[in-house]
């Protein structure tokens, strides 16, 4: 597997099957967690006077700051599920952030995967803020087309995402932080070639701008605040150009790639330490060969040992 | 192998030849006690033999430390760098990790080497010193080559993982 | 740390099925074939191992160890990736081409697969293999990033602890996972049964009968510790039924005698019953009892019909009746339990007698329980008569209860994910601070829950 995908293939599954077993007439009794990248938990559970009825329910690490983007998160949510029949908003379960009404009975199997895209739907709203404002700012004069507006998605305990919009670009800078230490030298190497990738191979050369940097970009000096394990930190730029959200199409897999960057690097920083385990455990099989070589073979060393059987070939113990 | 490499390891091979030197010799102070002379504290200076350093460079040598049941050696693998220095200690954990096959493996290396080989008596009596010394010295020569390959293979797959990354916004 | 409030993830591999899922969950979220299909290293372009070729058929998956200087291929990848944006053909990222579970199956029909099953009589084989089916686990299947989970793993009884310090090696080091409790499959299976009504003390003592796919285990577990030299294994199990079926099926000519076939009659259709012979005659007197199956294929255009018959009580009768099915293992299953507790220490039997655990797909069997429990104690009153007898004193008896429970098919997993819910549960685990102070063989060592 080399990409992650965005949707939830758990939430999938889930409500497939509680739709076949709802159009089989027999409804499932469903109270699952299921759970997603950064701080993420989903809960889908049937409403308590109708199992033809599932409440969706999402609790994420980034719901904070994101509804402190701007106003209307959740009207923005709605407007992704308007066109899906069976879809509504709920009352939102406790110790969630937000909750959907799934309607068995009305739903659309296609609906199902923009279900399971609903991490991501949130995740894109800021990124949305910014599309606008940069559609704004192009219509506006030279001069007066700049906004100092930064939005701040806090989605993992000390790591943050800024998104800049400007008047012909987007700048997405996400704050990383490696716990460990074999991740933070393994993860240099990742982001060096993540800046130099674009620079070496002609085909990616309108993919978006990967900058590097230790210390955090003059874009958010003014946000980022400058607190504890400053030193471990490490700041990824991407700009996009007004290419990369042309269209709402683009704009989606954009943001579906950009949510998921940190899963996806880290995911692989993991694949090749296990890569590596592999190997090692190949290198350790061939050193024992070469060592079992050395071990003096205990037939032919003694002659001695074979007037000493018994009639039977068994050897003689002292 | 590069120039300066070989007379490296030959030197390593003579002095490890000339240290496989072991004979069986029981503890002068415990009763029935036979235990590696060069592992035990405060043990008499006449057990102990005039330990070998072989140098490379200061990121690689050898140390032969002989004794008269035992010998003790310990390599430090070349740390170029943060990322050789991480799969060194990566790899020779590894390997520590499971040093009950190896017999000859230590499971801590010496102070300031990367990992260490402890032969006995015991093991020249049913292993060919000749084949131990090829061993050592064939380890050697995997290591290094193991950790350039595995630094290679880390910068390869990252370039790769950028690109395809980069290559999804690319329309 | 924010990561309290993320459910801990319980994984239990088995021989045949993985099962994957969230603490709390009330069954697995995922349960799929513990199998991966690898690439065949054919399909990459070039065709330079020879050698790995034929080696990786064998062993399945060290295509890029063919020669011992992969150096090379490193460099081939780093040049062709420079060319050409073509990003799937490219060399040196094999280990990333795999697929797990019934994508694995699906995978392997074609030509460009090739199939294996890393765990093997419950233990992992092939480490290589197991690692990247944890990892597709993990980042596709549960979408979690692992440090920010603890885990709970699931071992055989009898699992050497070197098992285990891979396992810790893997999930430490390569998946930086946060924290880690290995657990034995029948202790689990034990916790499991607390679900049950007729459980009124939740004690860790009491036999686990634990029957797969492959083979069914009597593990007696005493305080939560396994009783090592006590397990007993009987060859039989899911797959032995599901081929006698089969074999049923095909002396009648069935219509249909696939074995996808006589595994859902046996799922659907069989029962335990008290006596065989009575239930022949029941049969020849009651034509109803006779049930009809009927297959059908994917696209529903196709009916056969397929007749059940006696096999409905035969099938699981192999438990109890070995000879009708093999010849090689003849013991009765409550014959087995009996010799189990009887090899346990005397001060524990009493627990292990009145705690009788079923787990795994092929307990499930109607009535399985209550014949397993009529036989047991018919044995154990029978040698209590003749202990009365001999000595001359009166015996306090001893209660034979064998229980059934709602949550048998998983019950392993469902017993860790009751356990992984508490909130004491990752006082239990190992954190990865901890890997990192004392190194693998921390995980050696893990104390018991003792719940109240």
């Amino acid at each position: 597997m080399l990409h992650l995908r965005p949707h939830n293939l758990l939430v999938q599954k889930t409500l497939s099957e509680a739709l076949e077993a709802n159009t089989n007439g027999t409804p499932l009794t469903l109270d699952r967690i299921v759970s997603d990248f950064d701080y993420t938990t989903l809960h889908i559970s049937n409403a308590p006077e109708n199992k033809g009825v599932l409440w969706l329910s999402i609790r994420t690490k980034a719901w904070q700051s994101i509804s402190q983007c701007g106003s209307g998160l959740v009207e923005f949510i709605l407007t992704k599920y308007s066109g899906l029949g069976g879809v509504s908003a709920a009352r939102t379960e406790p110790g969630y952030d937000f909750t959907l009404q799934v309607d068995l009975s009305a739903l659309q199997p296609d609906a199902i995967v923009q279900l399971s895209l609903l991490k991501v739907i949130i995740m894109s709203f800021p990124f949305q803020l910014a599309f606008d404002k940069v559609a704004q700012l192009m219509q506006l004069p030279e001069g007066s087309n700049s906004t100092d507006e930064v939005h701040k998605i806090q989605y993992r305990d000390d790591e943050n995402i800024f998104i800049k919009p400007s008047n012909d670009r987007i700048t997405v800078i996400f704050e990383t932080f490696f716990q460990d230490e074999t991740d933070k030298v393994f993860g240099k190497v990742f982001l060096q070639e993540f800046v130099d990738a674009r620079k070496r191979n002609r085909s990616i050369q309108s993919a978006p701008q990967v900058l590097f940097s230790h210390e955090a970009p003059l874009e958010i000096s003014r946000v980022v605040n400058q607190g504890r394990s400053e030193r471990s930190k490490r700041f990824i730029t991407f700009v996009l150009f007004p290419r990369h959200f042309q269209t709402p199409e683009l704009q989606f897999s954009s943001v579906c790639h950009l949510a998921l960057f940190r899963n996806y690097f880290h995911y692989h920083i993991k694949c090749s330490k296990a890569f590596m385990h592999t190997r090692m455990r190949y290198r350790v099989d061939s050193f024992i060969k070469v060592l079992n070589r050395a071990k003096v073979d205990e037939e032919d060393d003694a002659q001695g040992d074979a007037s000493r059987r018994t009639i039977s070939g068994r050897k003689m113990v002292y | 192998m590069s120039q300066s490499l070989r007379p490296y390891l030959t030197a390593v091979r003579f002095s490890l030849q000339a240290a496989l030197t072991l004979s069986n010799f029981s503890s002068q102070v415990v009763e029935r006690h036979n235990r590696p002379e060069v592992e035990v504290e405060h043990t008499s200076a006449e057990l102990l033999f005039a330990p070998m350093h072989i140098s490379r460079n200061e990121h690689e040598q050898v140390l032969i430390e002989p004794s008269v049941n035992s010998v003790r050696v310990s390599i430090k693998v070349k740390q170029a760098d943060e990322i050789e220095q991480i799969l060194v200690h990566k790899f020779t954990r590894f390997l520590e990790q499971r040093a009950e096959a190896f017999y000859v493996l230590r499971r801590v290396p010496v102070q300031g080497f990367s990992i260490s080989f402890l032969i006995t008596n015991r093991h020249t009596e049913t292993m060919s010193g000749a084949k131990l010394v090829d061993f050592i010295i064939e380890f050697m020569e995997e290591v290094d080559k193991e950790i350039s390959e595995m630094k290679l293979f880390l910068n390869a797959r990252a370039r790769f993982v950028a690109e395809a990354y980069l290559g999804e916004f690319v329309y | 740390m924010s990561y309290l409030n993320n459910p801990a993830i319980v994984m239990d591999n088995g021989t045949g099925l993985t099962k994957l899922g969230f603490a709390g969950n009330d069954s697995p979220s995922w349960i799929f074939p513990t199998a991966i299909a690898t690439a065949q290293p054919s399909t990459t372009k070039k065709a330079s191992t020879g050698l790995g070729g034929s080696q990786s058929t064998s062993t399945g998956g060290n295509a890029f160890f063919g020669n011992s200087t992969s150096a090379t291929s490193f460099n081939d990848l780093a040049a062709s990736s420079l060319l050409s944006n073509n990003l799937a053909g490219k060399r040196g990222t094999e280990d990333l081409d795999f697929y797990i579970g019934n994508e694995a199956l699906a995978a392997s029909q074609g030509p460009s697969y090739s199939l294996s099953y890393p765990i093997r009589h419950g233990q992992v084989e092939n480490w290589d293999h197991m690692e990247r089916f944890w990892e597709n686990s993990i980042f596709k299947y549960l979408r979690t990033e692992p440090e920010d989970h603890f885990f709970l793993m699931t071992e055989p009884p009898l699992n050497p602890p070197e098992n285990r310090e891979q396992v810790a090696e893997i999930f430490f080091e390569s998946f930086n996972c946060a924290g880690l409790y290995i657990a034995v499959q029948a202790v689990l299976a034990l916790a499991a049964s607390w679900t049950s009504p007729k459980v009124t003390d939740r004690s860790l003592t009491g036999t686990v009968i634990d029957s797969g796919d492959g083979v069914t285990h009597v593990i007696p577990v005493a305080e939560g510790y396994v009783i090592g030299s006590a397990i007993k294994n009987i060859p039989i199990a899911g797959r032995d039924i599901t081929l006698f079926i089969q074999s049923m099926l095909r002396e009648r000519g069935e219509a249909d005698t696939s074995l996808r076939t006589a595994e859902r009659i046996k799922q659907e259709y069989c029962y335990v019953c008290k006596d065989i012979v009575q239930e022949f005659n029941k049969f020849d007197r009651d034509p109803q009892k006779f049930a009809q199956f009927i297959v059908e294929n994917n696209e529903k255009t196709s009916r056969k019909v397929v007749d059940v018959g006696y096999e409905r009580f035969l099938a699981p009768e192999i438990f109890f009746n070995m000879e009708i099915a093999t010849s090689d293992f003849l013991t009765p299953l409550p014959t087995v339990v009996d010799q189990t507790i009887q090899a346990c220490p005397i001060d524990v039997r009493k627990g292990l007698y009145n705690n009788i655990v079923l787990s795994g797909g092929s307990t499930m069997f109607k009535d399985f329980g209550r014949r397993l429990q009529r036989d047991l104690k018919s044995i154990v009153n029978s040698r209590i008569a003749q202990s009365e007898l001999l000595s001359g004193t009166k015996s306090t008896g001893v209660d034979v209860e064998v229980i059934s429970h709602r949550r048998q098919r998983n019950a392993v997993w469902f017993g860790g994910s009751l356990l992984a819910q508490t909130p004491e549960f990752k006082s239990y685990c190992h954190t990865k601070k901890d890997y990192e102070e004392y190194g693998p063989s921390i995980v050696r060592n893990f104390s018991l829950f003792n719940m109240v």
